[in-house]
């Protein structure tokens, strides 16, 4: 072949590859830009979730209840002192409110569920507030509280499924001392009735096909085996047929139990929870939970049902009842949660807040900048500018860049090992806390430091020795303060990075639960504290559900802080980044 | 310079032997909001060495790229003008510059083999663009390369040790046995010796001389020296024009710009 | 203003005053020709501040790190020493007192037992192949559990009834009136940790002036020692730290003289500070291999080595009772390391392929403009904290894998399994991988791309077969860093893989790791110096000692490939 026609040959050999090969890098183009999308997404879905999973815990609803701080309940010894006080029974202040409120509910059980509407543990910080002013004792106040967790997540539509419908036919109402009759001129429960009636006979269609698979099953198993199963069968089938005849009604009317939605009328000031319906889906008999003191006729009201049964969830009809009749009356409002913030930890979610551990973060923080800054940036210092080239600095120097990559539980356990059984430092401490981290976050000082002392460049140095500079002058003079950007980010990097720990804190005991917020002083260094990443996990562990808006909203405030110190810290490398 | 002078040096006889390979005109190259070439025309003659001469930053390099179109890698550069090769042009969006580059080898400043052995550097090209079916055609191809490039008595013995093995001087030898192995129409050379000591500098001078036979081969250098041994034509240029361009013998005993002069006898550099 | 801040802030007036002091003495002596002096004047006065304020420092250092647990031991130290008599009472009661004579030597006689055991185990796993006889061994292995069991049996006993005599005394104590010092004394003798940590916490609270938790006139009496040896302790370190400033000051200052030598001095000062800042991370290390060495020690004498390497079961309980299940007290660490790498596989295999391409995205594709805005977001995600990632592993990721697996028929799949926290985890080192491989991409020089795209090849091709190839070196030490970092991942583990430690190679199931047993074994319920908290440290040895041989390997791996294009 001649060297023109050989070319010409290979021109369309090329051109005839190229479709595929394009193909090819198109697909190579995508994977990278899938690859970097789903990490945009996977930030986007974490921070979006834990977002939405925090919105709960911003706002609370608040009890404003009106009560009388009567001196002989409050102020035992009648001097106002804070003695006296601290005897009263602020307790007893609270439960009397409440009564006045509610004058009508009466018997032992249901004074108990209406006083748990709110923790008692609300009586220490009305003591709090009159022991701060002895003046409120013999007025009448009006106290703030938060309402009880679950209530609070039912008002914020997160505990039960529910639905109201507004009716408007006369209903009459015909009170007796057991239980209370209503009548309505048309078939409003009908829909209601026949929902639960089918309801009932479904749960007995699923009993009855389960017995139906046991019983084929039975073939194909051993006696010992078959006879459970037909055992079970029969269970199945005779709870099946208490339902259908449950479902059926007795008397004209249908017994409504805790298994079933809750069926509640409200009407003006007040409100039955239904435990019979008549079958012809008029009327029904039931309990009256809000003031019914004698027999009344209605033209508008609600039929209110909850679709969760009683027997599976936390609380009863009556407490939902008293609490959407303290929102109609306004006693309960929604407001932002300031106990989130101003509040350390509590057993009781809703006073529950992050102060506590913010608190410690700083004090743990404080410590970390202490001890791990200087000793850093003299580490970076001398191994960059003064060490000479032997088999030691290079020892320091594998060593360093080893207890980087070092898991950072490792340091917790050197903690207890060291710290807590040589040294015997107090458990969970922010100051032993700080030690541990410190130690953590010396490698990645001491590496950004030098890294950025390497950058600048040795004219700098030969410039200032050239002057007749010592070699120190030329360092902490020269290269220093021209290094300083760099070593800035570094550090906050490395701080961040510290706020955010939680391993190494467990291991050293900071998870002890905190109920008072640490005071931000000389003494604060030696108590001990949670911090934040602490917190989240301790609220994430704990088994009442409202503890996990809060973890999200701490979640929230923790990546806050740590996003704007590495914003701040880009904001640094970006302003002054010099490149030479 | 004033457009008359410069007409007057751009169609400089082309010795009649030899057709024109490459044709330029009026090339203007922009990086970002500087201007690195301002109007270059010229026509480049096949089966000869053209050597682009000048001192640093004045634009030869730059140009260099224009012609496998490897400017277009670097962000903010807009060539404008025309660039033919066998009077197709090729500064076109419609010309893939894969395609063009498989025709338009290059050779850089420093040696530059990938990280593999000198069997598959050699074959890096024909694999990618398909040039070989079998095996055996893609040996035949590596084999007829480090021939071309004076290397197969050198490393037919080793051809699976790594490329960075080699020293310099094979080292670039084994980079022209890389970009002949695509059988380029064009190969353009980037200063290739002068990461090179004498005796290197020497055996791949011979083998460009060798390969004139078969390729229009383009080289930017720094020596004046080597531009007089290699090449049949010579360009000179300054501050990003092209002042002077016509066989090399002319440039070096005859200038007719007083740039050029100054510039050869070493009055600026 | 407190004591010690008060102390803090004249300290610092000393410094400045030293500072003025050196520089100004330095000045007079020559009258003012500073050029006659050896050094710069700040020099001299640099001099004296740093002797004035270095010693003194570090011993308030002292005091802020160890004041407090001094304080504390000193008061115990103090209350016990007191409550002697009374101790020595409860010893000769105790002794006087059949049952428990009883308990005791039943407690000796099993001790023997145990020791005798485990010598004749040592002997039997000697003896040769011949003599070897695995069926007397296994006997001797039953035996030696159930006497174990029984030991620790004995061992609680001994401690309640301990209690029990030592709870009848106090109140006794307390009804004729012992003083109420004695009887703090004695219950901090005689109690265990638990109670005695909450009782000086108590007593720590009511010296603040905070509620405690009761109020006996116990506490009240141990609190008032508090304060008072608190007190003593700092205005002691207080006039200490003060008057070893002053004579620092005093000391220095005298040394001034034209002719000295100053500015050397200073800067030798300086570079000691310097040296010994940098000895401390070599402290560190020494400090965490020892500690674990140690600990690690302790365990290997109760739970031979390969019985804790090779073992398949892991339940660290210890049965105190025959009838408690599932607790025999086992310490095989397989089904951990099983749970740890499957975990860490899967997370690579989530965070490699991602990690690099999005990498090679950014620095071979991406514009300029598009850099700047995805390399913040990946270092968000970096700067994450992993307890984030737990909580969104458990709470979002692990609900939504449990229910399209159920839907996809794997009725087993549970929130917290391997998959979940595998998944998860891969996502916090994904910008891990990016920006490590990033950087060694980067690396790479532009010559070799070049020379790749001079040749025709397309930007992928140039990538998979020049790019990748040089960098590889660089990209497996990143793994293997990432690896390593997976492997010490505590929080996410913690929260979202779950504590069953079962030997499985199911995704779907819940499997521990060494961490999360590390976390379980020192944060739950503290039993002192069992084998169940020394086998933490024998998993962290374990730990460190992984991690660390991949951290050298890859860190000398990338330096290698650094090297090579410098």
């Amino acid at each position: 072949m001649t060297e023109p026609s050989k070319k010409a040959a290979t021109r369309e050999i090329v051109e005839r590859n190229l479709p595929a090969r394009y193909r090819s890098e198109s697909r190579f183009r995508t994977a990278g830009i899938v690859a970097i999308i789903v990490s945009v997404i996977i930030l986007v879905l974490l921070i979006g979730s834990i977002g939405l999973k925090s919105l709960p815990a911003y706002t609370a609803w608040q009890i404003h209840l009106p009560v009388a701080l009567d001196q002989a309940l409050v102020d035992p010894e009648g001097d106002s002192s804070e003695a006296s006080i601290r005897q009263g029974s602020f307790g007893r202040v609270l439960q009397n409110g409440m009564r006045e409120t509610f004058p009508d509910v009466s018997g032992r059980s249901n004074m108990r569920s209406l006083f748990q509407l709110y923790t008692s543990l609300n009586s220490t910080r009305l003591m709090d507030q009159v022991i701060a002013d002895p003046g409120l004792i013999g007025s009448d106040y009006v106290f703030t509280m938060p309402l009880g967790d679950d209530l609070d997540l039912y008002l914020k539509g997160m505990l039960v499924e529910d639905r109201s419908v507004e009716m408007n036919g006369v209903l009459e109402i015909e009170a007796g001392r057991r239980r209370t009759n209503i009548q309505s001129q048309s078939a409003d429960f009908a829909i209601v009735l026949a929902e639960l009636q089918q309801m009932m006979i479904d749960e007995a269609l699923s009993l009855e096909s389960r017995a139906a698979a046991n019983r084929t099953l039975m073939a194909s198993v051993d006696a010992e085996e078959a006879d459970r199963l037909n055992e079970e069968a029969a269970r199945f089938d005779q709870r099946a047929q208490v339902l259908r005849t449950d479902a059926a009604g007795e008397n004209g009317q249908l017994e409504l139990s805790d298994d079933l939605p809750s069926v509640i009328v409200e009407f003006r000031g007040g409100a039955i929870r239904m435990n019979r319906l008549d079958l012809n889906g008029q009327g029904g008999s039931g309990e009256s939970i809000l003031s019914i003191a004698e027999n009344r006729s209605d033209e508008a009201w609600t039929l209110y049902v909850v679709d969760t049964p009683q027997a599976r969830r936390r609380i009863p009809d009556n407490q939902l009842i008293w609490t959407r009749a303290l929102v109609e009356r306004g006693i309960v409002t929604q407001a932002f949660n300031h106990y989130f913030f101003a509040n350390a930890d509590s057993r009781e979610p809703e006073l529950a807040g992050i102060r506590g551990a913010l608190n410690g973060s700083i004090l743990t923080l404080i410590v970390t900048l202490l001890l791990s800054i200087p000793v850093g940036i003299a580490t970076a210092i001398y191994l960059e500018e003064f060490a000479p080239k032997n088999k030691f600095t290079d020892l320091i120097e594998v060593n360093i860049n080893n207890l980087a990559a070092v898991p950072s539980i490792i340091f917790g356990l050197l903690g207890v090992a060291i710290f807590i059984d040589v040294f015997s430092l107090p458990r969970g401490t922010p100051v032993l806390g700080g030690l541990v981290l410190s130690l953590m976050t010396l490698p990645t000082i001491i590496i950004a430091t030098r890294a950025s002392l390497k950058a600048v460049p040795p004219s700098i140095r030969q410039a200032a020795l050239g002057v007749g500079a010592s070699r120190t002058q030329s360092v902490f003079h020269h290269v220093l303060p021209l290094a300083t950007p760099g070593i800035l980010t570094g550090s906050i990097i490395g701080l961040s990075r510290a706020l955010g720990e939680t391993a190494p804190l467990l291991m050293i005991g900071m998870v002890a639960f905190i109920a008072d917020a640490p005071k931000l002083s000389l003494e604060g260094f030696t108590e001990p504290a949670t911090v934040l990443p602490v917190q989240i996990y301790l609220w994430y562990s704990a088994a009442e559900r409202a503890f996990e808006p809060r973890a999200a909203a701490a979640i929230i405030v923790l990546l806050t802080l740590i996003i704007s110190f590495n914003a701040v810290a880009v904001y640094l490398r970006r302003k002054f980044e010099r490149r030479w | 310079m004033t457009t008359a002078q410069a007409q007057a040096t751009l169609y400089h006889d082309i010795p009649e032997a030899r057709d024109v390979k490459v044709a330029i005109a009026g090339v203007d190259v922009h990086y970002g909001d500087k201007q690195a070439l301002f109007d270059v025309s010229m026509q480049i003659p096949d089966r000869s060495v053209t050597a682009f001469i000048g001192p640093s930053g004045c634009g030869k390099s730059t140009f260099l790229r224009c012609v496998n179109r490897m400017n277009d890698t670097i962000d903010g550069a807009v060539v404008t003008g025309s660039l033919k090769i066998d009077g197709t042009e090729i500064n076109d969006k419609t010309i893939d510059p894969v395609v063009l580059r498989a025709s338009v080898g290059m050779v850089f400043q420093k040696p530059n083999p990938f990280p593999k052995s000198i069997y598959d550097n050699v074959a890096y090209g024909p694999k990618i663009h398909g040039l070989a079916a079998t095996r055996e055609e893609l040996d035949g191809i590596v084999e007829q390369s480090l021939v071309k490039a004076g290397l197969w008595g050198e490393v037919s013995d080793r051809l699976t040790d790594p490329g960075t093995s080699l020293s310099g001087g094979q080292q670039q030898r084994l980079v022209i046995a890389r970009a002949i192995a695509v059988n380029p129409e064009v190969i353009l050379m980037d200063e290739p010796c002068s990461a090179l000591d004498p005796i290197a500098t020497a055996k791949v001078e011979e083998l460009i001389d060798e390969l004139r036979e078969n390729y229009c081969i383009i080289m930017v250098t720094h020596s004046m020296a080597q531009a007089a041994r290699v090449s049949q034509m010579t360009a000179f240029f300054h501050l990003g024009n092209l002042v002077e361009y016509g066989p090399t013998e002319e440039i070096f005993t005859n200038p007719r710009e007083r740039r050029t002069q100054d510039y050869i006898t070493g009055r600026f550099g | 203003m407190s004591v010690i801040s008060l102390v803090a802030l004249a300290l610092l007036v000393m410094v400045a005053g030293g500072f003025y002091m050196g520089r100004t003495r330095a000045i007079k002596q020559v009258a003012g020709r500073s050029s006659e002096l050896h050094s710069l004047p700040n020099y001299y006065g640099y001099y004296v501040a740093l002797w004035t304020g270095f010693p003194a420092l570090l011993l308030l250092a002292a005091y802020g790190l160890f004041g407090a647990a001094s304080t504390h031991s000193w008061t115990v130290a103090e209350l016990r020493a007191q409550a002697h008599e009374m101790s020595a009472q409860f010893e000769g009661d105790l002794a006087a007192n059949s049952e428990y004579v009883q308990l005791e030597s039943t407690l000796e006689s099993l001790e023997l037992t145990v020791n005798g055991l485990r010598e004749e185990l040592a002997r039997l796993r000697r003896a040769n192949d011949a003599d070897r006889d695995p069926h007397l061994i296994q006997l001797r292995l039953e035996e030696q559990r159930s006497s174990r069991a029984l030991l620790a049996l004995a061992g609680t006993s001994i401690e309640d009834y301990r209690t029990g005599v030592a709870t009848g005394m106090l109140v006794t104590a307390r009804e004729t009136g012992v003083a109420a010092s004695i009887r703090a004394g004695f219950f901090l003798t005689h109690s265990d940790i638990v109670r005695a940590e909450l009782f000086m916490s108590d007593a720590r609270k009511i010296a603040r002036g905070e509620t405690p938790s009761e109020l006996l006139p116990e506490l009240e009496i141990v609190a008032s020692r508090l304060t008072d040896h608190q007190n003593t302790l700092r205005n002691s370190v207080g006039l200490l730290v003060l008057a070893l400033a002053a004579i620092a000051l005093l000391w220095t200052r005298s040394q001034i003289q034209p002719q000295f030598r100053a500015r050397n001095n200073v800067e030798r000062l300086t570079t000691v500070l310097l040296i010994a800042a940098s000895i401390l991370s070599i402290i560190t290390t020494i400090g965490i291999v020892l500690s674990m060495l140690f600990e690690s020690m302790r365990f290997f004498s109760i739970i031979p080595i390969q019985d804790f390497l090779f073992g398949l079961h892991w339940s660290p309980q210890i049965a105190i009772r025959e009838d408690q299940l599932g607790q025999s007290g086992a310490f095989g660490a397989i089904p951990l390391f099983a749970g740890t790498a499957m975990i860490t596989l899967i997370a690579m295999l989530v965070a490699v392929p991602i990690g690099l391409f999005s990498a090679i995205y950014l620095s071979e594709y991406a514009a300029p403009k598009f850099r700047t805005i995805a390399k913040p977001v990946l270092e968000v995600l970096a700067g994450v904290p992993t307890v984030v990632f737990g909580f969104f592993a458990l709470l979002t990721v692990g609900p939504a894998i449990r229910a399209l697996f159920t839907s996809l028929g794997f009725e087993s799949a549970v929130t917290q399994s391997a998959l979940s926290a595998g998944l998860v985890m891969g996502v916090m080192i994904i910008p891990f991988i990016s920006s490590l491989s990033d950087d060694v991409i980067n690396a790479v020089p532009q010559s070799l791309r070049d020379g790749s795209y001079a040749m025709g090849a397309t930007r992928s091709e140039t990538v998979v077969h020049v790019v990748i190839p040089a960098a590889l070196p660089g990209i497996f030490g990143a793994v293997l860093l990432a690896i390593s970092r997976a492997i010490g991942e505590t929080m996410i583990v913690v929260m979202a893989a779950g504590q069953g430690a079962n030997l499985t190679a199911n995704p779907l199931e819940s499997v521990t790791t060494i961490t999360v047993q590390i976390v379980a074994l020192l944060t739950g319920d503290l039993e002192f110096e069992g084998p169940k908290t020394l086998s933490a440290f024998a998993l962290g040895l374990t730990l460190f000692a992984v991690t660390l041989l991949m951290n050298v390997i890859a860190l000398r791996v990338v330096q290698k490939y650094r090297e090579k294009y410098d």
